[in-house]
C-alpha cells in the first residue's frame, strides 16, 4: 500500500481536515485556514495544482463532497445566521443553494458520485440524523466513464 | 421602449437564476422514514447505491450500510463490535469497500472492510497519529483520512491494492 501526504499548498505549515476525493480519485477538495477563515480548496491530487473555485465568501466552509469527474462540489457554507448546502457546477460556473424544509440545519453532507443525490446530516431538536434527498431534476448526472445513461428511451 | 425595458428584465432574471439558481430538495420518503426507525444518523457517505452512515439508539452506535433500492440495510459480519465507538465512515462507488475511523480500548484506528470477504484490515496511520474524517474515492482505489500530528490537522492519502 502506497502512503503519502496531500500535495502541499505552498504555504507553509498550516491545518488541512475534512478531505473529500472525486470518484475517479483525480481530485481531492478540503477545508483550510486562510486569513483566519475556513474555506473549501480544490486540487488536482497527484500535481497538487490549485483549481479555482467560484465559491467566494460565506466562510467558514466545511465538508466539501465531490462528483464521479469532480464537476460538481457540495459544501456547507455561512449565509447570515445560516448553515447552508450548496452544490458549484464547474463545468458551468453555476452555485446552486439547496434550500431545506422548515429551520433545519445542515452539519455535514454526501453528495453521490453522480450527483443525482445528495444526503445531508441534519441536526433536529438536540438530535442527529440522517436525510437523503434527490437531485434528479436539478443536476446533469456526472458519469464515470462507460456508467449506462438512466432513462432517454428504450434502448 | 416599456417591451424593451421588460425584455432586458426578463433577460437579467434568466441569467441571474442560471448563475444563481435555488434548489428544494426532494426527500426520499421512504428511505428517510426507514433511517429514522434506525435512530439517531450521523456521518452519511452516499455511493451509486448505497448509503453507509453511523446510526444507534441509546449510545450504542454502529455502522449502517443501506442498499438505496430496497431502502434496507445490509449484514455487515465482522464490522460493528459492541465495544467500539464508530467515528466516520465512507463507502466505495459499489458498496464493496468501507473505510471507517473508530475508537477501541482508548485508541483511534482507522480499518479498512472488504464485504464481499467480509474481512477487516487496519491501516496503521504513519507517522503516528490520530485519524478522524476519512473518505474514500468511488472507483475504491485511494483513500483520504484527516489525521491529527503534533496539534496541528493533516490529510494523508493512501494507494488501496
Amino acid at each position: 500500500m502506497r502512503r503519502r501526504a496531500a500535495a502541499p499548498l505552498g504555504l507553509g505549515l498550516e491545518g488541512r481536515e475534512d478531505p473529500a476525493l472525486s470518484g475517479d480519485g483525480r481530485y481531492l477538495a478540503s477545508v483550510v485556514e486562510r486569513g483566519g477563515r475556513r474555506t473549501v480548496l480544490l486540487q488536482e491530487r497527484l500535481s497538487g495544482r490549485v483549481v479555482p473555485l467560484r465559491l467566494r465568501g460565506q466562510q467558514p466552509h466545511s465538508s466539501p463532497s465531490l462528483s464521479w469527474n469532480g464537476r460538481y462540489l457540495a459544501v456547507l457554507v455561512q449565509q447570515g445566521a445560516k448553515r447552508l448546502a450548496v452544490v458549484e457546477d464547474r463545468a458551468t460556473g453555476n452555485r446552486l443553494p439547496l434550500m431545506l424544509p422548515g429551520d433545519l440545519e445542515p452539519e455535514r453532507l454526501s453528495l453521490s458520485p453522480d450527483g443525482r443525490r445528495i444526503a445531508l446530516q441534519l441536526l433536529d431538536q438536540g438530535r442527529m440524523r440522517v436525510e437523503v434527498f434527490d437531485l434528479g431534476g436539478l443536476l446533469e448526472p456526472d458519469l464515470a466513464p462507460a456508467q449506462p445513461v438512466q432513462g432517454g428511451g428504450p434502448p | 421602449m416599456a417591451q424593451g425595458r421588460s425584455l432586458l428584465l426578463s433577460g437579467s432574471l434568466v441569467l441571474l437564476l442560471g448563475g444563481c439558481g435555488f434548489g428544494t430538495l426532494q426527500p426520499l420518503r421512504g428511505l428517510n422514514d426507514q433511517l429514522q426507525r434506525a435512530g439517531t444518523g450521523q456521518s452519511p457517505s452516499l455511493a451509486m447505491g448505497w448509503l453507509a452512515l453511523i446510526s444507534g439508539q441509546s449510545g450504542r452506535e454502529q455502522v449502517l450500510l443501506v442498499e438505496l433500492g430496497r431502502s434496507m440495510p445490509v449484514p455487515l459480519p465482522g464490522l460493528n463490535r459492541p465495544d467500539a465507538q464508530p467515528l466516520g465512515v465512507s463507502v466505495d462507488g459499489r458498496g464493496e469497500r468501507l473505510a471507517l475511523v473508530r475508537q477501541l480500548e482508548g485508541r483511534t484506528e482507522l480499518v479498512l472492510y472488504n464485504r464481499r470477504t467480509q474481512s477487516l484490515q487496519p491501516l496503521p496511520i504513519k507517522p503516528d497519529g490520530v485519524p478522524r474524517q476519512v473518505n474514500i474515492s468511488a472507483d475504491g482505489r485511494i483513500l483520504a483520512v484527516q489525521v491529527s500530528r503534533g496539534g496541528l490537522w493533516q490529510v494523508d492519502l493512501l494507494a488501496l491494492p
